[in-house]
């Protein structure tokens, strides 16, 4: 399963670098909201809501990634690839 | 009593054409005698002074002459579309109808039944104490509860007194909101002819247009877009037209553009009308400028906060089911958001729509405008959806001419919007539509 969230994480990925002037890189230690990353708030929204769409056509099923949970959580899914994959993978074992 | 300055009209061009409808012709003196005829109806159905009685129907000619025999009979009217809806028997409760008149738009025919409900509403006693006819109209509410209107009938037809011209209108607007009655009351007045279609589509719009050498169209954006869209205009002669007027909701820019072009010899309108208050007189700043001087005689406009306040004599003595939206100075808090440039205003939208995006602004009419000027987008619909990252996202429901690769029309179109416009504007979720995004008011619907 984490190999199918990971490909869906790149080819959004793929879709927000289109409008960005550096690019996020595609690997697992990317960083992607926080310190170093690139991506702004907006850019986070549209980045989460292009992967739920994305995972739901996958798996057909919607997942809602960004929820209170997802905000309250000490340590944020949304620091690197590596975390946010770890955390959707989480999410979708627990369906 | 109430009616004397119609009657004293209608008198004086007994043989002038008042109504043409299922193209038959009815005269002023008709519509006399038809009105007699109602007020004896309403005796005969024991109709006293002060009930309150929902008149269902059409602008058809014993509607109309209904209507005028209530007014003169100090009834508190309570206007409906022929088609009940479903919310329409909540209204019929909160108004306390006590009888209800229906009248077929297709035979005329009318009947009269009672209801359970008593009305004694304190609003309702102060017209009654006042002996003078009331209106009740709805406004639909941003927590979709419809909220009733109270007005006295009187303080509305007062404007309808001094005479001005009577273009050939069409009646569009609906029966039940101030928009089609002010419209049916200024041609009235001014011995004009009623002219009316059940049909509200653009294609019967333009044959009805062409057909009856219509001069003014009194509509909404909404309208105008799928009539402009719907390029069914050019198969009919509109070159009677003179005069479009808009308002019941923001005009797009865009929208404003393209019709000024295809049009180029009719004059554009912005009316700026509340069910509260009234119909404000309005002028536009040139044609094709949203910038707009609105107010005229008994009425007086301030700007609070962004907000628009009117201050009328002829606006409603509250809400029957909900707290009074009046300053303790007497103004109305309009809830829309404007600009201001001198005496000219510019109309940004409602308070109630506006998406709050991580604390920053965002009015559904401008991103809409945007999207408009994308290439096979039919009509669009912007709106708030709550989230957890920004407390809300911009999202869009859009109509589609043609059918498309929607991921990749998907993917440009946000490309599109982040060109144009800051990216916490720029619509997270964007969905493909078919069919139509508007109501039978022919305004956008922004409550999914």
């Amino acid at each position: 399963m984490r190999d199918v969230v990971l490909k869906v994480i790149y080819e959004a990925i793929d879709e927000v670098n289109i409008d960005l002037e550096t690019p996020v890189l595609k690997n697992e230690d990317s960083s992607l909201f926080g310190e170093n990353s690139i991506l702004d708030s907006m850019g986070l929204v549209h980045l989460i809501t292009s992967i739920e769409q994305k995972l739901e056509e996958e798996t057909g099923n919607y997942l809602s990634i960004a929820d209170e949970r997802a905000m309250s959580m000490e340590s944020s899914p949304f620091k690197t690839v590596k975390t946010l994959a770890d955390y959707i993978t989480k999410l979708i074992d627990e369906q | 009593m109430h009616i004397d300055f119609f009657n004293n009209v209608f008198e004086e061009n007994a043989s002038s054409p008042a109504i043409i409808w299922q193209d038959h012709t009815l005269d002023y003196s008709w519509i006399r005698n038809e009105i007699k005829r109602s007020l004896q109806f309403l005796s005969d159905n024991q109709v006293k002074n002060g009930e309150v009685v929902a008149l269902r129907g059409d602008f058809t000619p014993t509607t109309i002459c209904l209507l005028m025999a209530l007014i003169e009979n100090q009834n508190i009217i309570v206007p409906f579309n022929y088609e009940i809806k479903e919310s329409d028997t909540k209204k019929f409760v909160i108004a306390q109808v006590e009888k209800i008149i229906s009248v077929d738009v297709t035979t005329d025919q009318y009947s009269i039944s009672k209801t359970e409900n008593i009305a004694d509403h304190n609003y309702y006693k102060t017209l009654n104490d006042r002996k003078v006819p009331g209106l009740v109209l709805f406004t639909s509410g941003t927590s979709g509860q419809p909220k009733g209107a109270v007005h006295d009938f009187t303080k509305l037809l007062n404007k309808f007194r001094a005479k001005r011209t009577a273009l050939r209108t069409v009646n569009f607007l609906l029966f039940d909101h101030w928009g089609g009655l002010n419209t049916l009351l200024h041609t009235l007045s001014n011995a004009g002819v009623v002219l009316a279609t059940k049909d509200r589509k653009p294609e019967e719009i333009c044959k009805f247009i062409e057909k009856h050498k219509i001069e003014l169209l009194p509509t909404s954006p909404t309208f105008l877009n799928l009539l402009i869209l719907s390029e069914v205009y050019k198969k009919y002669d509109l070159s009677s037209l003179k005069l479009i007027t808009y308002g019941t909701e923001p005009m797009p820019g865009s929208t404003l553009t393209k019709a000024k072009a295809i049009f180029s010899n009719i004059q554009f309108q912005q009316t700026y009308g509340l069910i509260e208050l009234g119909v404000l007189r309005s002028k536009s700043k040139s044609d094709d400028s949203l910038w707009v001087k609105v107010g005229g005689e008994g009425f007086e406009l301030r700007v609070v906060e962004n907000i628009l306040q009117i201050k009328a004599d002829s606006a409603m003595l509250g809400y029957l089911n909900a707290p009074s939206p009046f300053t303790e100075d007497g103004y109305f808090i309009t809830g829309d958001f404007v600009e201001q440039d001198g005496e000219y205003l510019k109309i940004l939208g409602r308070k109630s729509e506006i998406i709050n995006v991580g604390g920053e602004k965002v009015y559904p009419q401008e991103v809409e405008n945007v999207i408009l000027e994308f290439e096979n987008v039919v009509d669009v619909t912007v709106y708030g959806e709550k989230h957890p990252l920004t407390g809300n996202i911009v999202c869009a429901k859009v109509l589609v001419s043609k059918e498309l690769d929607k991921a990749q029309f998907i993917r440009e179109l946000k490309s599109f919007c982040k060109q144009k416009m800051q990216s916490f504007k720029v619509p997270v979720k964007i969905s493909i539509e078919e069919g139509t995004l508007h109501n039978d008011r022919f305004k956008k619907r922004r409550q999914l």
